[in-house]
């Protein structure tokens, strides 16, 4: 039987080529821009080089304090605030302590190169998963004596020193020497947590070390050691918070600061209220703009279906005649739309990855590499099926209403 | 004819009632996507106020937190910096400096508690050279003011408007707090310094006076080179005053670069929205061919048997073009009763104007396509033989 509704559903697609396009150019374009958005989503907050592990790893990058009703300033925090308060926790596996990243400048043969440098520890070599193309983080030891070493991106790489050896080599990032010993693959600009394009010891910066004060230019990234360890470490850091706010020698000072997931930070930081993170908000958003969006091309696709089926009332009057139920017939035309919708979402998924590959390839987005994988495609597949489901069952519901000997007579008028 | 078209219609709502409802749709799309271009767009027509070619910033951060001795490197920086033959001038700014990222503000009222928000810029007196500020009432503020015993400031015309209307703004006195009052001594026309496709804001700029205040200092720079002045100075430049700062980060960014910056944060999502609405647009409008199309097809005994009746092609043709554009006036009267609610309820905060000129060119690009996709069902329409026509059924 489905090799049948097949076999029709390909007959008819054939016969009106016009409207056939119509319909195609509609699904695929809709999924297209679907599936762009997803993949540009998925490569901000999925997993991801060099956050594989997203439901292990939590970042602090904010410390809010309000002085008095409705003063208040934010903003990254100190370095003592963490190593006194956060290194010490219990719960967490590993905790890292890693500076903003600051741009400065460098100068080769008369270029100048705007770099972004960000002063980390040992630790966040070992929390997070970066690609090494050539040699190795720097070690507890380099921190230790404070040794002027680099770790550098590709780019930077392919900059300074184009095909020649780049580990061991020297470069000169505002005004200091580094000795390079790592080269990374690329880390896209929206990994604000991790993003640089070369990374150096943060002992280097040792003078913030004793900088009283809770507001710095610090970042903290902590690592699980079980994903269910989560709500736990959590809880710990807003015990640590509410210890922290009673020492604090102003009176009626709150402090706000949580450990999210790179998800949850980005919410909070546009949406998020005192202790909720605006996450169901952000997802809230994203559900009614995506279903507006799908609005106008299931419209169209429905009235689209609605003139095709017509043309085909006295094909469902034969088969009403001889005893097809109404759900026969609706089982019928939905598959036919389901197979037409498969088809706009393959070529779909053809047009995603063109657009995708000139986006990677304008630079319009530093260091991105957008891309279809197996997470985007289903849901682009899923995104399919909803979209046929609503644009096939209610012109197939209209029709099958009709009485066979109307149907016959050529549909109602 | 038109009321008889009307009743054509109306007759057919429930099959019309879906393409009525995707006019009254792609209507509030092309409407909130013209909305958005119209209103940035006409700011970037506005002129900024200011000049930021051949203009650099200096960014500088200390290594300590003495600030005795950090005012002492930044006062040495910019000596030494307006020594160079190849700097026209330097001043020293606010971290809100043209193009930067970030924003100083302040609430200000006079007479009648009349608040407003303004940006607030600390400059000093050269910043006036270095972004080739023109000041059109009174006069921009200088040494002589040293000794003044209120504050100058220089404001924009916007500002001046939210807060004295027409009322001559120069020598007036605003009381900030306790210890400080402002008096405004010069009004420039404009300055938009967010970015090209920011809306006129009020600004004030205040003056940095270094020996009233011995224990502030500023880390940021502005600097005005000579025309043509490149990579090989700025290297210079920086090595020099890394030497006077030791252990600082001394960093340069053009003003252009950061121009260019800051309008892609406005581009890249116009021209997304703007792409994706087209291919909204064209994919509809497809849809609307086809459907029109067949709906018209289907029709051929009625217009048989209209011109049978003595009806000539064209005015077979126009009835067609006339349905349809009633079919799209139906969904815009929905349409517009739904957009029209921006301006008055002053959604956004943006001039009415905005609103209305993306409401009229919604409307107008409506009633072009539903014509466009009308036209060649029409024509079919017109041309059929009513012998023919008559024959089929």
């Amino acid at each position: 039987m489905l090799k049948n509704y097949f076999k029709i559903a390909w007959k008819v697609l054939l016969r009106r080529k016009f409207f056939t396009f119509i319909s195609l150019f509609g699904i695929s374009f809709t999924l297209m821009v679907l599936m762009v958005a997803t993949s540009l989503f998925d490569h901000t907050f999925g997993p991801q080089m060099p956050e594989r592990e997203t439901d292990r790893i939590l970042f602090v990058n904010q410390i809010r304090e309000q002085v008095k009703e409705g003063y208040t300033n934010s903003g990254p925090a100190s370095y003592s605030f963490f190593d006194r308060h956060v290194r010490t926790m219990k719960t967490p596996e590993k905790v890292s302590i890693n500076s903003m990243p600051f741009q400065v400048n460098s100068y080769i043969n008369n270029r100048k190169l705007a770099i972004d440098i960000k002063y980390t520890d040992r630790e966040f070599w070992d929390i997070l998963d970066f690609n090494f193309l050539e040699g190795n983080a720097y070690t507890q030891q380099d921190v230790k004596s404070a040794n002027r070493v680099a770790v550098i991106n590709q780019n930077t790489r392919e900059q300074y020193f184009g095909k020649a050896e780049a580990i061991g080599k020297y470069i000169v990032v505002d005004q200091v020497k580094y000795k390079v010993v790592g080269v990374v693959e690329n880390v896209p600009v929206l990994r604000v947590q991790s993003y640089a394009d070369v990374w150096v010891p943060v002992s280097l910066k040792s003078q913030d070390f004793s900088k009283p004060g809770l507001r710095g230019t610090y970042f903290a990234t902590i690592k699980a050691r079980e994903a269910s360890d989560i709500p736990e470490i959590k809880a710990e850091y807003a015990a640590m918070m509410q210890e922290v706010e009673r020492q604090q020698p102003t009176k009626g000072s709150k402090l706000f600061s949580f450990p999210d997931t790179f998800l949850e930070s980005f919410a909070r930081t546009f949406l998020g209220q005192g202790q909720e993170t605006g996450i169901g908000i952000l997802y809230g958003i994203l559900t009614v703009l995506i279903l507006l969006f799908m609005l106008l091309p299931t419209i169209n696709l429905v009235s689209i279906n609605i003139s095709r089926i017509m043309e085909r009332s006295s094909e469902i009057g034969v088969r009403k005649a001889f005893g097809a139920s109404s759900s026969t017939i609706i089982g019928q035309f939905i598959i036919e739309n389901i197979f037409l919708t498969l088809l706009g979402g393959l070529l779909g998924l053809l047009l995603s990855a063109g657009v995708l590959w000139l986006i990677n390839d304008s630079g319009m987005i530093v260091y991105a590499n957008l891309g279809l994988n197996l997470r985007v495609f289903g849901i682009g597949m899923l995104l399919c099926l909803v979209f046929g489901l609503i644009s096939g069952v209610y012109p197939a519901y209209k029709m099958s209403r009709l009485q066979a000997v109307e149907a016959l007579k050529g549909g109602s008028k | 004819m038109i009321r008889h078209l009307f009743k054509l219609i109306w007759n057919r709502k429930k099959s019309n009632f879906l393409l009525i409802t995707e006019i009254f749709f792609c209507f509030l799309v092309l409407f909130g996507v013209l909305s958005f271009i119209v209103y940035n767009v006409s700011n970037y027509t506005k002129p900024l106020g200011f000049k930021h070619e051949n203009v650099w910033l200096l960014t500088m951060r200390p290594s300590t937190d003495s600030t005795a001795q950090n005012r002492q490197i930044v006062e040495q920086v910019i000596q030494r910096v307006r020594a160079f033959p190849q700097v026209e001038q330097a001043s020293f700014t606010s971290s809100n400096a043209p193009f930067s990222f970030s924003r100083m503000n302040n609430d200000f009222s006079y007479g009648k508690i009349k608040r407003i928000e303004s940006d607030v810029y600390e400059v000093q007196d050269e910043y006036k050279d270095v972004m080739q500020l023109q000041v059109s009432k009174g006069r921009w503020f200088s040494a002589s003011d040293n000794a003044s015993h209120h504050e100058p400031i220089v404001i924009n015309k916007a500002f001046q408007q939210g807060l004295f209307g027409e009322e001559d703004p120069v020598g007036k006195v605003i009381h900030v707090n306790d210890t400080t009052t402002y008096q405004v001594v010069g009004v420039t026309d404009y300055f938009r310094a967010g970015s090209e496709y920011a809306a006129e804001f009020p600004a004030v700029f205040t003056r940095i006076n270094l020996q009233k205040n011995p224990d502030k200092y500023e880390n940021e720079l502005l600097i005005r080179v000579k025309p043509g002045t490149g990579i090989d100075f700025e290297e210079k430049m920086v090595k020099e005053i890394s030497g006077i700062g030791k252990e600082w980060t001394m960093e340069v960014a053009t003003l252009e670069k950061m121009r260019q910056n800051k309008s892609k944060l406005t581009l890249v999502p116009m021209i997304a929205l703007g792409l994706v609405c087209g291919f909204l647009i064209l994919n509809v409008a497809l849809g609307l061919f086809g459907v029109l199309w067949y709906n018209i097809s289907r029709r051929n005994s009625e217009i048989g048997l209209r011109r049978a009746l003595g009806a000539a092609s064209g005015q077979i043709y126009r009835q067609f073009i006339g349905e349809v554009l009633v079919l799209a006036t139906f969904g815009l009267i929905f349409g517009v009763l739904f957009a029209v609610q921006f301006p008055l309820l002053q959604v956004f905060d943006v001039e009415s104007e905005v609103y209305f000129i993306a409401l009229a060119g919604a409307v107008v690009l409506i009633y072009v396509l539903t014509t466009i996709c009308a036209l060649y069902p029409s024509r079919q329409a017109a041309a059929i033989h009513p012998a023919i026509a008559l024959h089929e059924d």
